[in-house]
């Protein structure tokens, strides 16, 4: 017992300790950690508020009151509001996450005042970090006014000014970091958009067919478009709520020439919103597509890449014993299941180490991003349970492999097979998570080999898996365990010391019977 | 109590038989060199003792126990493939060997350094095995093979690769192991290193044993009953068998003759015959080499020609090698 320990923690050492195994350990999360924390920030990188006028050549006369009310300050502050809550919503639908909502005051869920204030926007200025959170996300809020022009203006000569417009001007400051009240002014008066709306926009000419009385009730009756000239490098989110805000008001002035109440029509037409719930035994639940697949997905490479990377560990160094003929001392001193055992052993503590280091930047990842309700913890117990059992089958074939080849090379050809076998788990990633109580899924949790990872996508998936299926898993997990560690100890005692042709299966089948 | 004791013991590898019925007792404290040509059986014998491969029949007792693997830490193992962990550093490695052999951790890191200091490798304790020369990776491997002061101590070919100042230390150090109490057994194809170290020695040939004893009564054994005679001027072997009765053959070698009596005559009254009628620079009686005994025993199994011609050149190769010691 103390000689396996002695070589455990040799082994143990022999890998940590190695500038390479650090370096690799700490650089997949720092990259990730890097990534999360700076390219929201990139990406946050908002342009400056775009400053300017948009000029508005309207033959019909109906259509330019409408834009200028769309781009009032209240009016924008609005729609900005409601794209966030959107955004949330479908955040929230996705993940399962809660962003918290600008409209609603920072009370409890229970305070009956907060629920119940009317107004959203007025709820949205009693909540300053809500209201910060949104302002960051969304960049401040352009400065634009709405400039009608008469109906024969030369639009060439307004094209011009867009031409030499610049969209992304910021504000000037003068000497004292102020905004620059003269600069800026002039720089509100420059021309960014021109909408022209000819008057068949809105209304069609009654002329072209008498017998329409009314011109709406034709269905093939064609409205003609309208144009919108932009200056070069607009914000794109800018010229598309510019272009929104003009189809609905040119379609809020045709509702109005047709004497339809617009406010009504618009509530009449909003789309429907699903709640989509999914009815289990336990109650509804909110749906959580996008966290269902990959919760499940990232316990298994866990698990997957923890277990390869100890078993390469484990092999490479059974072959660097056994090529640099370290071997036979090392069985002078311990027996060669002692070897084996203690070898395993501690290049499985390698393998814990990095599943646990991997698991815990994981979870502090969900509690950074308030997910944490996507694990539950008894998962984390069988992760651990099914590691120690996938770390034991791959690592005992490893040990069997390493011990019977003398050099990496001739490992691979016993390794192909081997490695084909799992990576199944990997293939059945989704297949299983689309359906974790399907039959497919329950006879692939019985499969030797492979159970330990089906396992694992199953448990941490949405379903709940029966009992007795987990614990027979287990004790079928155990079973193959000691199965395998039984045939490797045979093959280990024997291939250690066979230099020469690198054997095949037949040959290791002969071993273990030999042995 | 002998320390080993094999009795019959056989070991095949597919068609080939390695180590056949073969008996061997080892008393206690006795310095023992196992000699034998290449694939002999030495180290297949010497792996069965250390229980690293089983024995397909017979029975192996070590140190009173029925196999080496109970009194592993009684046991010190120099295999004849050795070697170490490259990226290791060489004090690392030599405490990794002690825990593993069970050394109290006290004592662990003056033997270590006691044993460096000793053989002349103290610098090298913070160095990385891989830049050792091979003969300091080889005297390392050695230190891993005592240091845990084993009551039995086995080393499989241990010269092999030394030169003749490592070579010489080392034969020291076995020596003092030896005078300690230690029970050693060494194989070796070289002669002349057994002859100098062995109180006993014991061949091995196609798996036999052929041969069991001290190398004195082994040379009495195999004693040629030859002559050597350097005359004072030049003569011819004519003359020489003309001149001294009872000899049966002459053969010259290099400015003088081997002489070989008649008969079981005992070559010390040749030697008084050749020394009255021949005036001699140098008269001595041959002393037969192990070198010789184990061509003799070898040409007697050899099959065809080639096969005694490819001996006989080990042999003799096996001389030069130590030559310069």
């Amino acid at each position: 017992m103390r000689k396996i320990f002695t070589i455990a923690l040799r082994e143990f050492l022999a890998v940590v300790a190695t500038k390479g195994f650090v370096l690799g350990l700490l650089i997949p999360p720092v990259i990730m950690a890097v990534v999360v924390a700076v390219l929201p920030k990139l990406m946050n990188q908002k342009p400056p508020p775009v400053v300017g006028t948009i000029a508005i050549v309207d033959q019909s006369g109906l259509v330019a009151p409408r834009l200028e009310d769309a781009f009032s300050r209240e009016k924008m502050q609005q729609r900005r509001e409601e794209k966030f809550r959107e955004a949330s919503a479908e955040v929230t639908k996705r993940t399962g996450m809660t962003l918290p909502d600008p409209t609603k005051s920072p009370a409890a869920p229970g305070d009956a005042k907060a629920s119940e204030t009317p107004d959203p926007l007025a709820a949205a200025m009693d909540n300053p970090v809500a209201k910060a959170q949104m302002q960051q996300a969304m960049g401040a809020i352009p400065e634009l006014q709405v400039v009608t022009l008469p109906p024969d203006t030369d639009i060439n000569a307004i094209k011009d000014q867009l031409r030499k417009a610049d969209s992304r001007a910021r504000i000037p400051l003068n000497a004292d970091g102020k905004p620059d009240e003269a600069e800026t002014n002039k720089l509100r008066e420059q021309r960014l958009v021109l909408v022209v709306i000819p008057k068949d926009a809105v209304a069609l000419p009654a002329s072209t067919d008498a017998s329409q009385a009314n011109p709406s009730d034709d269905p093939s009756a064609n409205f003609s478009s309208y144009d919108l000239f932009l200056a070069p490098r607009m914000d794109p989110e800018v010229s598309a709520d510019i272009r929104d805000q003009a189809n609905r008001a040119i379609v809020d002035a045709r509702l109005a020439a047709n004497k339809f109440d617009v406010a009504a029509v618009r509530g009449l037409i909003k789309r429907p919103e699903a709640n989509q719930q999914i009815v289990t035994a336990d109650g509804a639940r909110k749906q959580n597509e996008a966290a269902a697949i990959l919760v499940p997905g990232g316990f298994m490479f866990l698990l997957w890449m923890s277990v390869f990377v100890a078993g390469q560990y484990l092999l490479t160094s059974t072959i660097e014993e056994k090529g640099s003929r370290v071997m036979e001392v090392l069985l002078s001193a311990a027996s060669p299941l002692e070897l084996m055992i203690g070898k395993i052993i501690g290049k499985g503590a390698v393998g814990l180490m990095i599943l646990l280091l991997y698991a815990g930047a994981g979870l502090l990842a969900l509690i950074a991003a308030t997910m944490l309700d996507l694990i539950a913890w008894q998962n984390l117990l069988y992760l651990l349970i099914y590691f120690v059992i996938a770390y034991f089958i791959v690592a005992s074939l490893m040990a069997a492999i390493g011990a019977a080849v003398t050099e990496l090379a001739e490992a691979q050809a016993l390794m192909t097979p081997i490695n084909l076998v799992l990576m199944i788990p990997m293939l059945l990633w989704l297949p299983i998570m689309r359906n974790p109580n399907g039959s497919f899924a329950q006879v692939c949790s019985f499969v030797p080999l492979i159970n330990p990872f089906v396992m694992v996508l199953r448990i941490s998936g949405p379903e709940k898996i029966p009992f007795w299926q987990i614990g027979s898993s287990i004790v079928i997990g155990i079973a193959t365990v000691c199965v395998l560690v039984w045939m490797s100890a045979k093959i280990f005692r024997v291939g250690v010391l066979m230099y020469g042709k690198p054997p095949n299966f037949p040959t290791l089948l002969k071993w273990v019977r030999m042995a | 109590m002998p320390a080993i004791q094999l009795s019959n013991l056989t070991k095949t590898f597919g068609p080939k038989l390695a180590v056949d019925r073969l008996d061997m007792s080892i008393e206690e404290g006795s310095l023992i060199g196992l000699i034998g040509p290449n694939g002999a059986g030495k180290t297949t014998t010497i792996r069965m003792i250390m229980s690293i491969i089983f024995p397909d029949s017979g029975a192996i007792s070590v140190l009173g126990k029925a196999s080496a693997i109970e009194s592993k830490d009684l046991i010190g193992y120099l295999p004849e493939e050795r070697g170490v962990y490259k990226k290791m550093k060489v004090g690392a490695f030599l405490t990794y060997i002690a825990r593993l052999k069970s050394v109290p951790e006290s004592q662990v890191q003056t033997r270590v350094r006691g044993w460096l200091e000793r053989v002349a490798l103290a610098d090298t304790y913070k160095k990385r095995c891989e830049e050792l020369s091979k003969g300091m990776q080889q005297k390392v491997q050695f230190i891993a093979s005592v240091i845990h002061e084993p009551k039995l101590v086995i080393l499989d070919e241990p010269f092999s690769g030394l030169d003749p100042v490592n070579s010489r230390l080392l034969r020291t150090l076995v020596h003092d192991l030896h005078k300690q109490g230690t029970t050693i057994i060494f194989s070796t194809h070289q002669m002349s290193q057994a002859e100098a170290l062995c109180d006993r020695i014991v061949m091995i040939h196609q798996g036999k044993k052929v041969l069991d004893d001290t190398p004195a009564r082994i040379r009495n054994q195999f004693d040629p009953r030859a002559v050597f005679v350097e005359p004072a001027s030049e003569i011819d072997e004519r003359t020489l068998v003309s001149a001294v009765s009872g000899v049966r053959e002459v053969r010259r070698i290099g400015a003088g003759f081997e002489v070989f009596a008649t008969g079981n005559e005992p070559a010390s009254g040749l030697l008084a015959r050749i020394a009255a009628s021949v005036p001699a620079t140098r008269v001595e009686v041959v002393r037969p080499t192990l070198e010789d005994v184990f061509i003799d025993i070898v040409k007697g199994s050899a099959k065809s020609p080639e096969e005694l011609a490819e001996l006989e050149a080990l042999a003799r190769g096996s001389r030069s090698d130590t030559s310069g010691d």
